[in-house]
């Protein structure tokens, strides 16, 4: 199967409620292409069609319109299905199960033998950091736990694109830091992980391509790099041991003042080695300089309503 | 990859683990030792309702006991048959199970011989008391398992038909319908042939014809009565009470596959 991971076009879902009463258009045209072998990450407020987007792609929903194709073949299709993992969001299991029995259960569903399954399910409990807790009703588990045992059970077919919708949900910083670890290194096997995901800290941190969606339509898609681009866009400089009457220095804007520190804000390179030479000459301490790029969150803003794009 | 099943095997595999966890569900519910305790209960007193009544003890025990082992499996199997796809949608574990490899025909199928297999256990339990008091009481006789056998081919039918609503409808009227189906497959057949004669036009008459076709008729599976009272069963009338139950299952596990396949799980 050759071709993008994940390409689609056109794509509309629209629910309808009870009689017919109060049409939702939950995705209006989505366009995306998810090049193999990346993290893409798949951005967007709450309601803008993500998990929507996710489950045509692993055939719980059908498309009104628009294709969807998973490396190279029509998406919800068994044999697609073969190779590809899932996490759904805030995964429900059954909770009369233990985790390694959980394992069982899916692995089974994927056609893996007995034999197969006894190496499998260890070995994916300690990969996502559960082992010793295998044996363990998941009704006696986290959410966190519960979490963990969905990522495993989404690799049980070693699969060649993995779908995780919003994995970081219900994690602590140190679980988060394991995920994101998890997921890098799936992308090192030669993985595609492409995942939904409204926390923008973790999808910049491991994201090698992103596209937003707002309002079921993708309002922007690409690298990182590219969206983001490399240039600086303004310096923070914070200053201490400023004479008691300053209040500033021309072209640069005042943050903050406490004492005798200062924090200022430049945006022309020019402008900061000039402020950094007065600032020395009227004898204050340049405590720190520091440049912001563009972020995520900035970009992600911009398309929301009230934003700036 | 090393370890999978093929093409043909997988489907089988599927089906087999889908079942054995929807087995393992209700063995690990507390409702099932409550229905199970309470049969026990209902057997007994059945014993002791044959110390206090006129007549053969064997019989009484045999009817009586029948007839409460028929009740609880019928209802153990509308009551968990309701829920068998809803609750999975509802409580959204299906989301995982049919982002596998699976067929949603395999899913459905899974589900009815996973309750299949736990009505199978409860009749054989139940089966297994009955003979044993048939033994302390005497009476005993291997025909007890011929009506087990058909109670369990009237439980098929039933729970393929929960089985059915409860894919396209939520528990409430899947319960409802389910039960009607139960009530209407025991009184159709004497009510609709009653009332033929009676009906003028011809029209009428065939409609009265198809509706009888076309509702179950469980008496068809029912034989407590004939082996409570050592009555021999007419030739063909197994095969013919196979044959029908299947045909009803088919149906009712085709229509379910096809209703469920063409739905959005939301």
């Amino acid at each position: 199967m050759g071709g993008p991971a994940i390409e689609i076009q056109g794509l509309e879902k629209t629910f309808t409620g009870h009689l017919s009463i109060g049409r939702i258009h939950a995705l209006r045209g989505v366009d995306l292409s998810v090049p193999r072998g990346v993290i893409y990450g798949f951005l967007g407020p709450n309601g803008a069609g993500k998990t929507t987007t996710l489950k045509v792609l692993t055939g719980l929903l059908r498309p009104d319109r628009g294709t969807v194709r998973l490396l190279g073949a029509p998406a919800g299709k068994r044999d697609t299905r073969a190779h590809i993992g899932f996490l759904p969001e805030t995964p429900y299991f059954y909770d009369y199960l233990t985790g390694a029995e959980l394992l069982r259960f899916f692995g089974r569903l994927h056609g893996l033998g007995a034999r197969t399954l006894d190496e499998k399910v260890p070995a994916l409990l300690k990969l996502v950091g559960l082992e010793g807790r295998g044996n363990l009703p998941l009704r006696k588990y986290s959410k966190g736990m519960l979490q963990r045992a969905g990522l495993a059970q989404a690799l049980l077919n070693d699969p060649e694109l993995v779908i995780l919708d919003e994995p970081m949900t219900g994690l602590d910083p140190i679980g988060r830091r394991e995920i994101r670890d998890l997921i890098l290194s799936l992308r090192t096997q030669g993985k595609t992980v492409f995942f939904s995901s409204h926390i923008l800290a973790d999808a910049e941190m491991i994201c090698d391509e992103v596209a937003i969606l707002v309002g079921g339509k993708v309002v922007q898609q690409g690298s990182l790099e590219k969206l983001l681009g490399s240039d600086v866009r303004f310096w923070d400089v914070a200053l201490a041991g400023c004479p008691e009457e300053t209040r500033g220095w021309d072209g640069a804007e005042l943050i903050t003042k406490s004492g005798d520190q200062m924090l200022l804000r430049v945006e022309l390179e020019g402008e900061l080695q000039s402020l950094l030479d007065r600032a020395r000459g009227a004898g204050a301490r340049v405590v720190s300089v520091a440049p912001h790029k563009a972020s995520l969150e900035d970009l992600f803003l911009s398309h929301m309503p009230g934003g700036d794009a | 990859m090393s370890g999978r099943a093929g093409p043909a095997g997988l489907a089988w595999m599927q089906v087999r683990a889908l079942a054995a966890n929807t087995f393992r569900e209700a063995v690990r519910s507390r409702i099932f030792y409550i229905l199970m305790a309470f049969a026990v209960a209902m057997l007994l007193f059945s014993a002791v309702m044959s110390l206090l009544t006129i007549g053969s003890r064997a019989k009484i025990i045999i009817d009586l006991g029948l007839t409460i082992t028929s009740f609880i499996t019928v209802m153990t199997a509308i009551f968990v048959g309701i829920g068998l796809v809803y609750t999975e949608v509802e409580k959204k574990t299906i989301y995982n199970v049919l982002s596998k490899p699976l067929g949603r025909a395999h899913f459905i199928l899974g589900r009815y011989l996973g309750l299949m297999a736990v009505l199978l256990v409860n009749l054989a339990a139940m089966l297994a008391l009955l003979s044993l008091l048939l033994l302390l009481f005497g009476g005993f006789t291997w025909a007890l398992f011929v009506a087990g056998a058909f109670i369990y081919l009237e439980l098929a039918v039933l729970t393929a038909i929960a089985l059915f609503f409860s894919s396209v409808t939520s528990p409430v009227v899947s319960a409802i319908c389910t039960l009607a189906f139960y009530l209407v497959g025991h009184t159709s057949s004497a009510f609709l042939e009653s009332l033929a004669p009676r009906l003028g036009s011809p029209a009428a008459k065939s409609a009265a014809g198809w509706l009888f076709h076309l509702l179950p008729d469980l008496n068809v599976l029912n034989v407590t009565n004939l082996i409570a009272y050592d009555i021999p069963l007419a030739s063909g009338f197994a095969t013919r009470a196979l044959l029908y139950a299947a045909a009803y299952v088919a149906l009712l596990l085709t229509a379910a596959c096809l209703a469920f396949s063409r739905r959005d799980l939301v």
